[in-house]
């Protein structure tokens, strides 16, 4: 890191390329600065570009391309990566790795398979629930339930994350050894919690979170039913895809603002620089661990209701854990850290998938795919890579 | 109290009406089946379906999930083979086979998109014995037969084919008491890839018989993933720790177990595995110095009576919702050179092929020759 820091420190154009500018500067003219803002996150917009172009092909190509149905599927498929991918960010952003994000996203399943199995036998704190029983025959099993259900695995995926934290930043030690070790951990009690996979999760609750908008409106009985008329042009969008953009915007975005989250991309950047500006490293670091266990907690939660059941499957967290890392790359964001986002990582996800969806389509061998699959996505890390060649000077290839 | 009740039940019945609406699917009638022959009901308890007739010819999409060991290559093959042999070719409009990984999502994901693609079946082995009943509920409702094999699902709300792990379970553990003629000892298990219902099936039945009251077994378990280097690895692991076992039961990679003994210099014992050609060669080679083998085999061949089930249903015939399909064993007295394993071939296949009662007539040699450009 110091090397790079010393390597880094002739050139006076800022690097910290994700940044948002910092207040004190003067604004310039919008041509300008959009010009600027593209240039700083070009590979995210590589990315997003990316993205549209395979995934209308995509649509096009698919029978029933364009519909409802189709965005659904597509969508409850990518959600558990995109969040994984997500939780990957933080720590690539502060220039390490997180090994332990498949095995939060499965310790979180494997509990939420309890928390949401058994609430329509009732605890009866749901059902008593003052004498409004109409609201709580809208989601049959109790809506308290779920909710305190769903606080838990929060709380379980950001503990996991904050654990993370602590031993790096207090133990020391390199992320990518520290979160092995705690990510067995973890899997150890996803297997202590569910030795078999099991467990049952309210079924509407399965059915109204994996489906459209409307579906979501008829089976939790709001805006009749899903029967509205304003509601009408709205039915068509997944839940997921308005889960995603929610926790994108409160959580992901206020924190990429804040002065931690600025923190965590100058570690990234230059940690030795940040240091010595006075940035509280510590505090960063922690909180990008924290927020990774956090998202990956949302992962494991999602996988669950959408499979109605907890499976402490190890090769699956490890599959989880590598495409999250692939993830990562194809959404622009360094390994090297400082630079990218999480935004860009949610398209990086859903890239790895289109991926896939053309074995589905197209006629393709079965034992070739893998091989089509690998070569696509090293074609779309090489796009990234395209920068290389615009480089002037040697030097800039260390950042 | 009484309210609290009141309002669970009313919970409970709206959530039951709201469950039902939606769903249709298959009837359940009264057997038997057709073609009993090949499609043998699991039990006398086992339920059967009918879906509405459709006109064929038909599109099916294979998912598998994990792939690279030689199982499911020879089980893809097997697909592609049958799905183009004459008395299926003509009834199959379209055919797919994608294999989504170890990943629930994408496998899911995979069948669901094959719904919305509008085919008429999908045949999968599942990555987990739960989770699916998304694509259930689905697949009910637009009428698309799913018939999960090998991994089936724990729920008997879709037609399903397998042979009986329980039952390999326990003929494997019947087979080491017989053989080596005593109620006690030291035995080493070497298991499969955690977490899915075959190998949870295989020890439940193992043990089943090997801790009936009676029996004073030590066992001694070991996870070799049904992986031949996996197995060997781990087996000579265990020698290394335990130094002697009185028999050996492997869910897979059993010629990797028998290598590592091998290479331990530990005297042959009674053991009983899969069905890999390696393993009948070894057993074959050496059952007169003390390895006395049992060989049953979980056949690839299940996807292609999985396709023909498939293909029945949509036809609109009566069909067991649980099929079992009888398990193919040969033992150190059965083995034949060229009829149930090929000591000339040295690529690792899984032996047991054929079913005839099912028209799968191509034996696994026939199936491993082929390769994937003859297949398309």
């Amino acid at each position: 890191m110091s090397n790079s820091t010393i390597s880094n420190a002739p050139f006076s154009e800022p690097r910290m390329s994700g940044m948002p500018m910092p207040a004190t500067w003067p604004r310039r003219r919008l041509g300008g600065d959009l010009l600027i803002r593209l240039r700083q996150n070009i590979g995210v917009v590589t990315a997003i570009g990316l993205f549209c172009v395979i995934y209308l092909f995509y649509h096009f190509a698919h029978p029933k391309g364009f519909s409802s149905a189709v965005f659904v599927q597509n969508a409850d498929e990518v959600f558990t990566l995109a969040m994984v991918a997500m939780a990957q960010t933080l720590p690539v952003l502060a220039a390490g790795l997180d090994l332990s994000v498949g095995a939060v996203m499965t310790m979180v399943g494997c509990l939420a398979s309890y928390l949401m199995s058994g609430a329509a036998q009732g605890t009866p704190i749901e059902f008593s629930f003052g004498g409004t029983s109409h609201v709580l025959a809208v989601l049959p099993g109790g809506v308290i339930g779920i909710i305190i259900g769903v606080i838990i695995c929060f709380v379980a995926g950001t503990l996991a994350g904050f654990v993370n934290g602590c031993v790096v930043v207090y133990g020391r030690i390199q992320p990518i050894i520290a979160t092995l070790a705690t990510g067995a951990i973890y899997i150890g009690i996803a297997l202590f919690l569910r030795p078999t996979p099991g467990g049952k999760i309210d079924e509407d609750l399965n059915w109204a979170l994996t489906n459209s908008l409307q579906d979501f409106a008829s089976t939790v009985h709001i805006f009749d039913d899903g029967n509205a008329p304003w509601f009408a042009p709205l039915g068509a969008i997944p839940v997921p895809f308005i889960l995603i953009v929610v926790i994108a915007l409160v959580v992901w975005v206020p924190f990429r603002r804040s002065v931690t989250g600025r923190s965590v991309y100058a570690i990234g950047s230059a940690e030795g620089a940040a240091y010595m500006s006075g940035l509280r490293i510590d505090r960063a670091k922690l909180a990008a661990f924290t927020l990774a266990g956090f998202f990956a907690g949302c992962g494991g939660l999602f996988l669950a209701i959408q499979t109605s059941s907890g499976n402490a499957d190890i090769p699956q967290a490890g599959a989880y854990t590598l495409n999250s890392i692939a993830a990562v790359v194809i959404g622009g964001t360094s390994l090297l850290g400082g630079t990218g986002g999480a935004i860009g990582s949610i398209f990086g996800a859903l890239i790895l998938r289109v991926i896939s969806f053309f074995f589905r389509i197209f006629d393709i061998a079965p034992l070739l795919q893998p091989l089509f699959e690998g070569i696509i996505l090293l074609a779309a890390v090489s796009i990234g890579a395209l920068r290389v060649l615009r480089v002037k000077n040697t030097l800039e290839l260390f950042r | 109290m009484k309210s609290v009740l009141r309002v669970s039940g009313l919970a409970l019945a709206s959530l039951l009406l709201s469950s039902l609406v939606s769903w249709a699917g298959p009837k359940i009638v009264s057997g038997p089946g057709a073609n009993p022959a090949c499609f043998k009901p699991w039990s006398d308890q086992t339920k059967f379906f009918q879906w509405e007739k459709k006109p064929g010819p038909y599109r099916i999409a294979v998912v598998n999930g994990f792939v690279g060991n030689t199982w499911r290559i020879q089980m893809i093959k097997t697909a592609k083979a049958f799905a183009d042999q004459p008395g299926i070719k003509e009834n199959i409009k379209e055919f797919k086979v994608v294999s989504t990984g170890t990943d629930v999502a994408a496998q899911l994901g995979a069948m669901e998109d094959f719904i919305n693609q509008g085919f008429d079946a999908i045949v999968t082995i599942a990555v987990a014995p739960d989770g699916f009943d998304r694509i259930i509920r689905l697949a009910d409702k637009n009428n698309v037969v799913v018939v999960p094999f090998d991994n089936i699902l724990d729920t008997d709300k879709v037609m399903m084919v397998n042979e009986d792990q329980k039952e390999m379970g326990r003929m494997s553990a019947k087979w080491l008491i017989n053989e080596s003629g005593k109620t006690s000892g030291d035995i080493l298990e070497v298991r499969g890839l955690p977490g899915n219902s075959v190998d949870r099936d295989r020890h439940l039945g193992f043990r089943e018989v090997m801790e009936a009251p009676g029996n004073n077994f030590k066992i001694t378990e070991v996870v070799g993933n049904w992986d031949s280097g996996t197995s060997q690895k781990v087996t000579a692991d265990a020698l290394a720790v335990h130094g002697h076992f009185d028999g050996v039961f492997t869910q897979g990679g059993s010629d990797g177990t028998v290598r590592a003994m091998i290479d331990a210099k530990h005297p042959f014992v009674p053991m009983s595995g899969e069905g890999e050609n390696e393993f009948r060669k070894q057993i074959a080679d050496h059952y007169k110095e003390g390895l006395k083998g049992m060989s049953y085999g979980q056949s690839p061949a299940l996807v292609a009576i999985s396709i023909k089930a498939a293909i029945s249903a949509l036809q609109g015939n009566v069909m067991p919702q649980l099929i079992s399909i009888p398990i193919p064993v040969a033992d150190y007295k059965t083995l034949k050179d060229g009829e149930n394993y090929w000591s000339n071939l040295s690529a690792n296949f899984f032996a047991p092929n054929q079913f005839l009662p099912c028209g799968v007539t191509f034996t696994a040699p026939e199936i491993m020759a082929q390769s994937e450009a003859n297949l398309k």
